[in-house]
């Protein structure tokens, strides 16, 4: 009894150090962007002294955060919609529809799922370079598109769909597209829409690509534009950290308003990384 | 008309589980497809639907072959074991989903449905989403979907079977009412023989993919033409003896049980020419057997005694169980030797294949 309770103590401590270390920098980074660039260099410290917004005015309207916003939303916003749409109709044809060469091209989906994206980076950025895509959305969209692991899942919930779901839209003259946008995606809104936030994340928070793919300052997305608030002002701690604050926010309302969602998706699609 | 069906054959694979079936079940009938699980009922019953290929053979509905057709396209509806109802919609949309993929203009749909609900006495539930109703409710919305569609065939794969016992009776009588009512061809799928009975015009007795007898329940239960049949339709099913034709005069054949307890019993047979010496096995139904004193000597191991009828669950003495049934008896004969005979017309021989001899 009192064994149980000392390891539970001991659990709790740990996990609490453990979410204060994760915290902190979060902390530090808020508290920063509400106090006034001239205090912060003065003194650089972890208190709340002031509540000033004048980093944040700087950040909308002395970079071009805005224009950032609008292409990070842009991108996201159609990298999600495609996504999704075109995973769930691979997925849809690989579990439901009888062809030659289903396993074959299942394989290939699973195998493309294990060569890390960096490994692709260079002929990518060839493709796109002779496409004549660097500096475009396009450029960023395209290399986004392709997640394998969105196919995967989705088709582990087609395939759990009872048989006879589909049978009898079939009997009733469903073709398969009425089959898939009327009886398996209405049956799977739940990962749906999970699998929809995961990939809006991710690709919010996507820095890599598009750095690589973006020079320009008018097409960058919000993860890549925060480097320049750095180079085009020199170092102004309050206002990157107000820049970082708004990139962040985004993200933070999908997952608060989605949380219980996000979590299964992310459960279910590391159940499947392993 | 109805449902005609030519030497059709399936294949899994190397697996051959329907072979050369033929059948011909007339427009306006109900007709049940039973036999043991895994005897390819189901199989058959969704190739008949369009859901299974056909290897070799051809389907026709209502005169038309409709072999290769796609199954939305064969005039079926088919109401499936696990309803298979769309649970994100309600009722009324589970049963207008047809119509809505055929475009029917909107009014028309709501008065099929209603009309089908109303037969249905779903006409409360119509809002409901399928979680909210009842396993009878569910079954019945399943029969709906298929009753707007206005099929020429009805298909059904065991559609009772997640019901309890007391639904499922009452189901039972609502499919026949079902029937009478519409009049358009019904094919049911069971393994509950009494199902079979209750509801058929025509049992279709089906073992490893092979039609063993085909006809009305009745003929089935006093005719059949094999052991199998014989002994899989009715309950408690038929008394079966291994047994030695020991002389033949004229109709009447006399045949001695193997074993130690060599009673001998009289066969009425009219066409099959029998020597003594041969091998035979006698089936006799529990109703047939009446207790005697120089009948064939069993001892009543348990007797369930239900009022009206009573079942003597007994052996003889080299173990092999016979069942008894009687009438208003009530004497308690638990424990006791008696011994069995029956009228050589009730009795039934079998040749060592199974074939029925007559
Ligand atoms: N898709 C399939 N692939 C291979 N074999 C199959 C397939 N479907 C059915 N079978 C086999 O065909 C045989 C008949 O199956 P079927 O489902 O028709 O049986 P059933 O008579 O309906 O049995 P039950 O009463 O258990 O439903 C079984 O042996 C089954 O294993
Ligand atoms: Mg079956």
């Amino acid at each position: 009894m009192t064994m149980r309770r000392v390891e539970n103590g001991i659990v709790t401590g740990f996990t609490v150090i453990a979410a204060l270390c994760w915290i902190f920098p979060l902390y530090w980074a808020l508290v920063t962007s509400l106090r006034s660039e001239e205090n912060v260099t003065a003194n650089p410290g972890l208190l709340l002294d002031e509540f000033n917004f004048s980093s944040y005015m700087s950040a909308v309207f002395d970079t071009k955060l805005m224009i950032w916003y609008f292409n990070s939303i842009g991108t996201a916003v159609i990298v999600t919609a495609v996504v999704v749409l075109i995973s769930m109709m691979c997925a849809y044809a690989l579990s439901q529809i009888q062809f030659p060469g289903r396993r074959l091209l299942y394989f290939v989906v699973l195998g493309s799922f294990m060569i890390p994206a960096q490994a692709l980076v260079v002929t990518q950025f060839i493709l796109m370079s002779d496409l004549g895509l660097i500096n475009t959305w396009a450029g960023i969209i395209l290399p986004q598109l392709i997640v394998p692991v969105t196919i995967i899942v989705y088709k582990q919930f087609f395939d759990a769909v009872p048989k006879e779901m589909r049978e009898a839209a079939v009997l009733d003259g469903g073709g398969e597209y009425t089959i898939l946008f009327r009886v398996y995606l209405p049956l799977n809104w739940g990962i749906t829409t999970a699998l929809a936030i995961v990939t809006f994340i991710g690709v919010w928070n996507a820095f890599f690509w598009p750095f690589l793919v973006i020079t320009s300052e008018d097409m960058m997305t919000i993860p890549v534009g925060i480097t320049q608030v750095n180079d085009a002002f020199g170092v102004a701690y309050a206002r990157i950290m107000s820049v970082a604050m708004l990139a962040a926010m985004p993200v933070v309302l999908a997952y608060l308003i989605f949380q219980r969602r996000v979590t299964e998706a992310v459960m279910i699609s590391s159940g499947i990384k392993g | 008309m109805g449902v005609r069906l030519h030497n059709v054959s399936k294949e899994f694979g190397a697996f051959e589980v329907i072979r050369d079936v033929s059948m011909d079940i007339p427009p306006g009938s109900f007709a049940v497809f039973v036999g043991p699980s895994g005897c390819g009922k189901s199989t058959l019953l969704r190739m008949i639907a369009g859901l299974e290929e056909t290897t070799s053979g051809t389907i026709e509905i209502a005169g038309r072959d409709v072999t290769q057709v796609e199954p939305a396209e064969r005039g079926v509806a088919m109401v499936f074991q696990s309803y298979a109802l769309y649970p994100h919609l309600n009722v009324f949309d589970n049963m207008a989903f047809s119509l809505s993929l055929a475009r029917t203009p909107k009014a028309r749909t709501r008065e099929i449905v209603h009309e089908a609900a109303r037969i249905l006495k779903l006409e409360e539930q119509l809002d409901k989403k399928p979680s909210q109703l009842s396993g009878g409710q569910r079954q019945r919305v399943a029969i709906g979907r298929a009753i707007v569609r206005k099929p020429e065939v009805f298909l059904f794969d065991e559609p009772l079977s997640n019901l309890d016992a007391e639904l499922r009776v009452q189901m039972r009588l609502e499919l026949t009412r079902l029937h009478r009512q519409i009049g358009a061809t019904m094919i049911y799928v069971t393994h509950d023989q009494v199902e079979a009975m209750t509801l058929a015009d025509k049992i279709f007795v089906l073992k490893d993919g092979i039609v063993q007898q085909a006809g009305a329940p009745l003929e089935l239960y006093d005719n059949p033409d094999n052991r199998f049949v014989a002994g899989f339709i009715g309950s408690p099913s038929m008394n079966f003896l291994p047994a030695e034709v020991v002389s033949v005069e004229g109709g009447s054949v006399a045949a001695r049980t193997l074993g130690e307890v060599a009673h001998t019993w009289r066969v009425a047979l009219t066409q099959s020419r029998l020597s003594p010496g041969e091998r035979i096995s006698i089936g006799i139904r529990p109703e047939h057997l009446k207790l005697s004193d120089d009948g064939m000597p069993v001892r009543v191991e348990v007797a369930e005694e239900l009022g009206d009828v009573s079942y003597l669950y007994s052996r003889i003495a080299d173990g092999t169980e016979i069942i008894v049934e009687r009438h208003g008896s009530r004497d308690r004969l638990d424990g006791k030797n008696v011994g069995v005979t029956a009228d050589p017309a009730n009795v039934l021989a079998f040749d060592e294949k199974g074939q029925r001899l007559r």
